[in-house]
């Protein structure tokens, strides 16, 4: 039964873990709260599902595929419309741009598609697999192992490849990366870029995972996400992907042990006192002079 | 009129935190405890209104003050996120809370058919008292706190104590708007409350300007009012001759056009997301600043060179 429950903990997780990790490319690049990731998040699912009823009998990878292309456009188009050109002298102008978005996003969403849940159709043969007294059906698996797969593929793009060391140079200092002849401009929209994609990838999986959809489910997984993002350390990619994992298993462990309705507020009590105690997180921001 | 008054309340108790600098998400959740603590008063108690107009703000203004000493230590996006949080916790308090209905809402709370009178009221003295506190020390402190906090401190400034007060008034305001809110609509549930009401709120005074007192008022009328006058513009989109739009492009982008411009929630909330962005691209600082209420004021022959 616990082990059972770390597995629901772990998939609800690794759609956190991916949506934070966009969370905190952006902030470290931009030290931007990018507000409507969640918005980019929802897109995906139904981009993805969109490609999926249209081509029917369409492989789920190509779904994915579709949805990380349509994301990574849209997140770049957010970039270049409501956050490069507004300045930077008034420290809330970005944030409350990028809120502007998510509202337009969300709405646009519940005009195109209506305001409810949609059922997205199940796409991989549901087999049951028992291990050892744990069920875990096939489904469980995919989801599980395209998450490793793409924050993997990110860890490796992100430490090992030549654009990584731009992105982390970035990080750093805009004036100092620019100054060692890095395009910054380019650099912050490949972060985009990248942390959009994800997004979408995980708004599929997570289609995939609840088999229903709504525009309603970008505000809830962004405001789970920032959480994830502030346990991990702003900026910290690692730590967001452990530390949306770890906000997964608390919130599904404290649903099946304590009651449904203290799940969220976990969360919500998790947020407080990692502001109030450690507000660094837990391991450790990676942005520099803030 | 009574939604753009409550609308305008909820502006000032963003705007009294705004101008120490502290940005709060969380307005929706002191409104909801004012909604909530004031029909405890009129429902359970069965105590008059304005008992309970004054017991929603003070218990949501003491909260305020016990939320505001942590907010004390953090600032910037990490005290829009605590906000956010602790409206998230009062979202779920209401939900589970079986005294005041729980998931079904607080229901059966008093109609007070004076609430246009109270909203009014209440709005008229919170300019006289913004007007007054422009000009106060206080008042002055609170925009040192904004501008520069260490600095505001070495020059003898209580910060504590002022942000403290401010971010309790918010609360305090924000419960009055809540209490109101309760007793014209007579039902509140948790998710009336929502964060998205709080997005709101800040957008009220982003698009008027949080350096004045005025803008809040001028951006709250600008955006309660944008929906009406789109739909103004809807009618006037038929007076337009039908030969104009005969042939192609202009059938079809009309038609759009007179879709588009109707009083549906999620069409004004399409544009109200288009407003924010382009203004924070044109005018980060709002609509109204004080350099332009100099400059009308001059153009009327008013106020000082």
């Amino acid at each position: 039964m616990f082990t059972q429950q770390l597995i629901n903990g772990l998939m609800l997780g690794a759609s956190y873990a991916l949506v934070a990790i966009g969370y905190t490319l952006i902030f470290g690049v931009l030290r931007l709260l990018h507000f409507a990731h969640g918005e980019v998040f929802m897109l995906g699912a139904f981009i993805g599902l969109h490609i999926v009823l249209v081509f029917t009998g369409v492989n789920i990878y190509v779904a994915i595929v579709g949805a990380m292309i349509g994301t990574g456009i849209i997140g770049v188009l957010i970039a270049v419309i409501a956050v490069r050109p507004v300045s930077n002298k008034y420290p809330l102008a970005p944030l409350i741009s990028t809120i502007g978005v998510t509202i337009f996003l969300q709405n646009t969403a519940i005009y195109i598609f209506g305001g409810t849940q949609v059922a997205f159709p199940s796409t991989i043969d549901p087999n049951l697999y028992h291990i050892g007294g744990v069920t875990i059906s096939s489904v469980q698996i995919f989801i599980l192992v395209m998450a490793v797969a793409l924050m993997i593929a990110l860890w490796l793009l992100v430490e090992k490849s030549k654009t990584g060391r731009a992105i982390r140079a970035v990080a750093e200092s805009h004036e100092t990366a620019a100054l060692l002849g890095v395009n910054v401009n380019y650099v912050v929209l490949l972060t985009f870029l990248i942390a959009s994609c994800l997004a979408g990838a995980a708004g599929v999986l997570d289609g995939v995972k609840n088999s229903a959809i709504s525009p309603f489910m970008g505000l809830e997984v962004a405001v789970k996400a920032l959480v994830c993002m502030l346990l991990g350390g702003l900026g910290n990619i690692v730590g967001a992907m452990v530390a949306g994992v770890l906000l997964g298993m608390i919130e599904i462990l404290s649903a099946a042990y304590i009651g449904t309705s203290v799940r969220d507020l976990m969360t919500f009590v998790i947020l407080i006192l990692i502001l109030l105690y450690r507000p660094t997180g837990l391991f450790g921001t990676r942005v520099v002079g803030d | 009129m009574i939604f753009t008054g409550i609308n305008l309340i909820l502006a000032f108790s963003f705007y009294v935190p705004f101008k120490t600098g502290q940005v709060s998400l969380g307005q929706a959740g002191f409104m909801g405890i004012g909604a909530y603590a004031s029909g405890i008063i009129t429902v359970k108690l069965g105590l008059p209104f304005p008992l309970g107009l004054v017991f929603g703000g003070v218990v949501s203004g003491i909260i305020g003050v016990i939320v505001g000493f942590p907010a004390l230590r953090i600032k910037g996006i990490y005290l829009l996120l605590l906000t956010l949080g602790f409206a998230q916790i009062m979202q779920v308090i209401a939900l589970t809370w079986s005294y005041t209905g729980a998931s079904d809402g607080f229901q059966g709370i008093p109609y007070q058919e004076h609430t246009l009178y109270y909203v009014y009221a209440i709005i008229v003295i919170l300019l006289l008292f913004f007007h007054r506190l422009e000009r106060s020390s206080l008042g002055r402190a609170m925009i040192a706190i904004h501008a520069d906090e260490e600095a505001a401190e070495v020059m003898g400034v209580d910060v504590v104590r002022i942000k403290l007060l401010a971010f309790g008034l918010g609360a305090f305001i924000a419960g009055l708007a809540g209490c109101l809110f309760a007793h014209y609509t007579t039902y509140v549930d948790s998710l009336t409350f929502n964060i998205l009401l709080g997005v709101e709120v800040l957008m009220f005074v982003v698009v008027g300007g949080g350096t004045t007192y005025l803008g809040p008022v001028l951006g709250t009328c600008f955006l309660t009012l944008l929906p009406e006058f789109l739909c103004t513009l809807r009618d006037w989109m038929e007076y337009i001759p039908i030969e104009w739009t005969d042939s192609y492009p202009w059938d079809v982008s009309y038609e759009f056009m007179y879709g588009f411009l109707d009083f549906e929630n999620e069409k004004r909330l399409i544009v109200y997301g288009m407003i924010l962005i382009a203004m924070m691209i044109v005018r980060p600082q709002g609509l109204l600043t004080r350099d332009t209420i100099h400059r009308i004021a001059r153009l009327f022959g008013l106020g000082k060179q």
